[in-house]
């Protein structure tokens, strides 16, 4: 049995939501290159790729997990403000099943990038992906990076993502988070920079018996810094989502901002949300909010849709659809957007 | 609210009195102590196996892996059980002068007189001090110690008592249940309405020692009732230690407000219990000021077991220097249309901590539930710090869950408003801050809201301005 | 010298190291009622916050003498003790302290004597009464919750209650339907009496109609430009302030 995503400060241990418990997870000494990914760069001339990787996480899903010997590694220099993508994308099947991936983005100062780091499945088999990304954005720089996981529900996926925000750099994140029997994740935003800044935007879906451990923590060192978590979701039959967010006001963070909104949609009487929203404060100059809701799409709302003529399957497909849009909505590549659509299409089915 | 803005003085909750006892148990713990402890007590047999038990629970479990750090807590140097040199009293004149000249100056004989209709007194671990009115005794409520409750009405305590909340519940229930001592008992008949408050005060003197009341309070069917408990000890350099056991049944259609104003001197670690089943229909409010002690960890329960029961905590925490004050509210919603209001506020001062954590928790069978819950919290200066660490358990899709927290100081722009309105910036931040509380002192009866504001003044005073 | 209730002398404040204005020069005696227009951010509510001396607004030059002393210096509430009142733009909310609660508080303040609670309730009252407000906001939580109509009007009640010498109004009017402008009209002429005075600033000549204006003052660019009689400001009204720039 192995613990992982510790929360930065624990709570009552009969609350089971300090760290989540796994048996029967297969961690693999031994790995075979992982062959089935590619990278999509529209042109060189902003972007230089290297085959390596030296980053220590600071802070990880859990030991085991981030010591893992990788079997990918990618580092990405952003050099510019580029317009196009660039896409990682890794496709799991029967040749490769098993990914340990350990990827660095190091935007330079005044750059511009969009990144899209993706992993799908093509079939039902049972994978394992263990995916470490560490982000520096550089003075003013802003990164648009999105995280798509779009694995079937049998594998297990974990991803620590972590980023570095110096001054005035801006970070807009976006986590599609629909995969896995066990997906947990982690992401920690160090906001050192002065006026520095994270939005953290998350849809997540569950069915089956699918649970989802998303553990996030953005530490606000810097003056003026900011940072927003828009947590959004839905859960149908016996699926679970535990949701820990932390904001972290450090002293010295004068004037910071930070907002954290997390909700989740119940459309089955045995699906289990927990949240665990938390705000530390240590510096009195600062504005901190958070709400977190949870429940069954209103019976108004559904009556009224549904009286324009949609069933009721529809009518609750479109609710989360409605519900996902502003997000969905903030992803600009078109045939990503519309892959994601046809994802909650078909898992809602 | 009342905007009272008298002087007063820590000195009144500061009077030492000499450690002047009947009998003070050696420190430690321990079976010969319990033994001891229990034949002192004139235990029927029951208790004492309760207690015994309760030792093994105590040493078998561990402390608590989270909130503040209790590490400073050394069971060897508290003397569990303080006698006080008097007997239960019914009326105040036979109380010691030197006891009763405490109680004066808290207020208490005063409150009796005009906005009680019953007072318990302790002091150390005995009640010293029980009244109730004529006619709510005719009406067949019964108010009285629990040492009293266990000789009379045992078969009422033995199914009551420890059952709201188990002995393994955590270490210091069990330690409480090996140990307790004093406390009230209130039981409430059917459809009896006490309109009057009754209340309690718990006075720790005796340094280095424990308090360890139980206070067990039965509000039977369609039955309501007001309780008021305040605590309060003057400080002494070492620790003191507060482990009380507060158990509410509040019966079908009942209804039971608990109003809590603690007040216990700055070396005091305070790690209360208090759990209420909330019968069918059936109403449990909290209304709770937190403003003394070292370290607290307090968080009241309501177990909503009943359709149609509704719950409410309205709290107040003001922590200043080297204060950490880790308090909270959990709520089980366990049957169908239960409802929980949760309204929190916490103030940090002078490096002082505060934290809220809390738990709601609504079960699969709790369709149709609601629960919002608020949280707000105000830092008075940069050196402070505030935590808000709350656990939402969801397990059924019929529920209207939200929870909502706000975290900043107080805003210059409202105390320009107010200062040009002709408040200097210590007035405008004190009416800010009363004002911030007034959700909980409006929920007290008058003297206590008057009461709390001062205690609000008072940790104000040189602080700001 | 006797009637001069305030005198500002080549006022020049800075908000956030950025010159405002430029000095400024303004006397206003007991009985008048002064008007300062101008277009946004010509430093109408500059001026009156820098006369209760907002801590964000930094006097760099000039001084505002009050009944012949200089208040340059003096703490907000200081001032207000002294006799100047300020109805906000954007009155601020005080969740848990009642309007009636706050109006006893600062009238205490104010007088430094004790408040009888039944003479006081009655005028209060009266006042109300006059301004068509609804007594039930008397136990709300001040402006928490009010509409915009509310707090103006809530403004002119403590104007009232509290009884300065100098009421300084910041765009009282704006935002305010004809009704309301009206009431706000009707509570300064209530307020009016030859001991006292009124600086209205506005960009808004409708609640001029009403009263008998002494003086109205351009400010542009952080200078007074013009100062005319109450024709000035039916000129404004036709031309708009083009005229006055550069």
């Amino acid at each position: 049995m192995i613990k992982l995503n510790e929360t930065p400060v624990r709570t009552a241990r009969n609350f089971n939501i300090n760290n989540i418990k796994l048996d029967n997870i297969e961690i693999r000494r031994r790995l075979k290159p992982f062959q089935s990914a590619e990278v999509f760069l529209e042109s060189s001339k902003d972007v230089a790729l290297r085959e390596i990787y030296d980053i220590v996480l600071e802070y990880g899903i859990c030991d085991l997990l981030t010591e893992q010997a990788s079997n990918y590694e990618l580092t990405v220099n952003i050099n510019s403000k580029m317009k196009n993508t660039v896409m990682v994308d890794f496709k799991f099947d029967e040749e490769n099943d098993y990914l340990v991936d350990k990827i660095f983005i190091d935007a330079k100062p005044d750059t511009k990038s969009n990144v899209i780091i993706k992993y799908t499945s093509k079939d039902d088999l049972e994978y394992f992906h263990n995916g470490d990304i560490k982000l520096r954005a550089g003075e003013n720089s802003e990164v648009n990076i999105t995280f798509v996981n779009l694995l079937n529900t049998k594998s297990n996926n974990f991803i620590a993502i972590e980023n570095e925000i110096l001054d005035g750099a801006k970070v807009n994140s976006y986590m599609i988070d629909f995969g896995g029997k066990y997906s947990i994740s982690n992401y920690y935003s160090n906001i050192i920079g002065k006026n520095a800044n994270n939005n953290l935007s998350t849809i997540y879906l569950g069915k089956e018996n699918q649970v989802f451990d998303l553990n996030y923590i953005a530490e606000l060192y810097g003056e003026k810094s900011s940072v927003n978590f828009e947590v959004q979701g839905a859960l149908k039959d016996s699926s679970k989502k535990h949701f820990k967010g932390t904001i972290d006001f450090k002293r010295g963070a004068k004037k910071a901002k930070g907002n954290e909104n997390e909700a989740c949609m119940l459309l089955s009487d045995k699906a289990r949300s927990l949240a665990l929203p938390m705000l530390l404060c240590s510096e009195e100059d600062v504005e901190g909010n958070h709400s977190t809701s949870s429940g069954k799409i209103g019976d108004k709302e559904l009556f009224y849709i549904m009286s324009r003529g949609f069933d009721e399957k529809s009518a609750m497909k479109l609710m989360v659809r409605a519900k996902f849009n502003k997000i969905l909505e903030s992803i600009k590549n078109d045939e990503l957007k519309n892959e994601i659509i046809y994802e909650i299409d078909k898992r809602l089915d | 609210m009342k905007t009272n803005l008298e002087e007063i003085n820590r000195n009144i909750y500061d009077i030492k009195n000499k450690d002047d006892y009947d009998f003070k148990i050696k420190k430690g713990l321990n079976k010969e102590i319990i033994e001891e402890i229990s034949k002192q007590k004139n235990d029927p047999d029951w208790m004492k196996q309760i207690r015994l038990n309760a030792l093994e629970v105590y040493n078998s479990l561990e402390l608590p892996t989270w909130g503040p750090d209790l590490s400073e807590l050394d069971m060897s140097e508290i003397a569990t059980y303080v006698r006080p040199k008097t007997k239960l009293n019914s009326s105040w004149e036979d109380v010691p002068e030197e006891i009763k000249d405490t109680f004066d100056k808290l207020g208490i004989p005063d409150a009796e007189k005009t906005s009680l209709s019953g007072v318990g007194a302790q002091y150390d671990s005995e009640v010293v001090y029980h009244s109730i009115k004529e006619d709510l005794i005719k009406q067949g409520v019964i108010y009285t110690d629990m040492e009293t409750a266990v000789r009379e009405y045992p078969d009422m305590v033995r199914k009551h008592f420890m059952k709201c909340v188990p002995v393994n519940d955590h270490k210091f229930v069990a330690l409480h249940a090996a140990v307790w001592s004093g406390g009230s008992f209130v039981y409430v008949p059917k459809g009896v309405k006490v309109d009057i408050p009754l209340q309690s005060y718990f006075r720790l003197n005796s340094p280095e020692s424990g308090q360890f009341e139980h206070t067990l309070i039965i509000v039977d069917e369609g039955a309501s009732l007001h309780f008021i408990e305040g605590c309060s000890a003057p400080k002494y350099n070492k620790v003191n230690l507060h482990a009380g056991c507060v158990e509410l049944y509040v019966k079908d259609n009942a209804y039971l407000r608990y109003s809590t104003i603690e007040n216990w001197s700055k070396n005091m670690l305070n790690l209360n219990t208090k759990k209420a089943i909330v019968g069918k229909n059936a109403g449990m409010d909290w209304v709770s000021g937190s403003f003394g002690s070292k370290i607290s960890m307090l968080y009241p329960m309501s177990i909503l077991n009943g359709e149609g029961s509704k719950t409410e905590f309205t709290g107040i925490s003001f922590a200043g220097a080297g204060q950490n004050l880790d308090n909270g509210f959990k709520v089980i919603h366990n049957a169908k249309n239960t409802s929980s209001v949760v309204n929190a506020k916490s103030i940090s001062k002078n490096g002082g901590k505060c934290t809220y954590r809390s738990l709601v928790r609504v079960a699969e069978n709790a369709q149709n539930s609601k629960c919002s819950v608020s949280c707000e919290s105000l830092m008075l200066d940069d050196i402070s710090i505030s935590d808000t660490i709350p656990t939402a358990d969801v397990r059924t899709e019929e529920v209207e869950f939200s929870h909502e927290a706000k975290i900043g100081k107080i805003s210059d722009k409202a105390i320009f408003y107010l200062m040009s309105r002709g408040l200097s910036e210590a007035d405008a931040k004190a009416m800010i801050v009363r004002g911030f509380a007034s959700p909980v002192s409006n929920a007290l009866p008058m003297e206590y809201a008057v009461e709390m504001n001062n205690l609000i003044n008072l940790e104000l005073e040189g602080t700001i301005g | 010298m006797k009637n001069t209730l305030i005198e500002i002398k080549d006022l020049c404040v800075n908000a956030e190291d950025k010159e405002i204005l430029k000095g400024i020069n303004l006397k206003i005696n007991k009985g008048e009622i002064h008007v300062i227009m101008g277009p946004n951010g010509s430093g109408k509510s500059t001026t009156a916050n820098a006369i209760l001396n907002h801590p964000a607004y930094k006097k760099v030059a000039g001084e505002i003498l009050f009944e012949g002393e200089n208040i340059n210096d003096l703490k907000t509430d200081e001032i207000a003790r002294k006799g100047i009142f300020m109805s906000f733009q954007l009155p601020e909310e005080i969740p848990g302290v009642s309007v009636t609660n706050f109006l006893k508080y600062a009238k205490n303040k104010i007088t430094g004597e004790p408040v009888k609670i039944f003479k006081f309730k009655e005028e209060v009252k009266k006042y109300m009464d006059e301004l068509n407000m609804n007594s039930k906001n008397m136990e709300r939580s001040l402006n928490v919750g009010f509409s915009g109509g509310e707090k103006k009007k809530n403004e002119i009640l403590q104007m009232l209650v509290l009884n300065p010498k100098l009421a300084i109004l910041d765009e009282t009017d704006s935002g305010l339907d004809v009704d309301a402008i009206r009431t706000v009209s009707k509570g300064i002429e209530m307020f009016k009496n030859e001991n006292n005075a009124v600086l209205i600033i506005t960009h808004n000549t409708k609640i001029l109609s009403s009263l008998k204006v002494d003086y109205v003052h351009i400010l542009v660019n952080g200078k007074i430009v013009k100062t005319g009689n109450g024709e000035l400001a039916k000129e404004i009204e036709e031309n708009g302030y083009s005229k006055y720039k550069n």
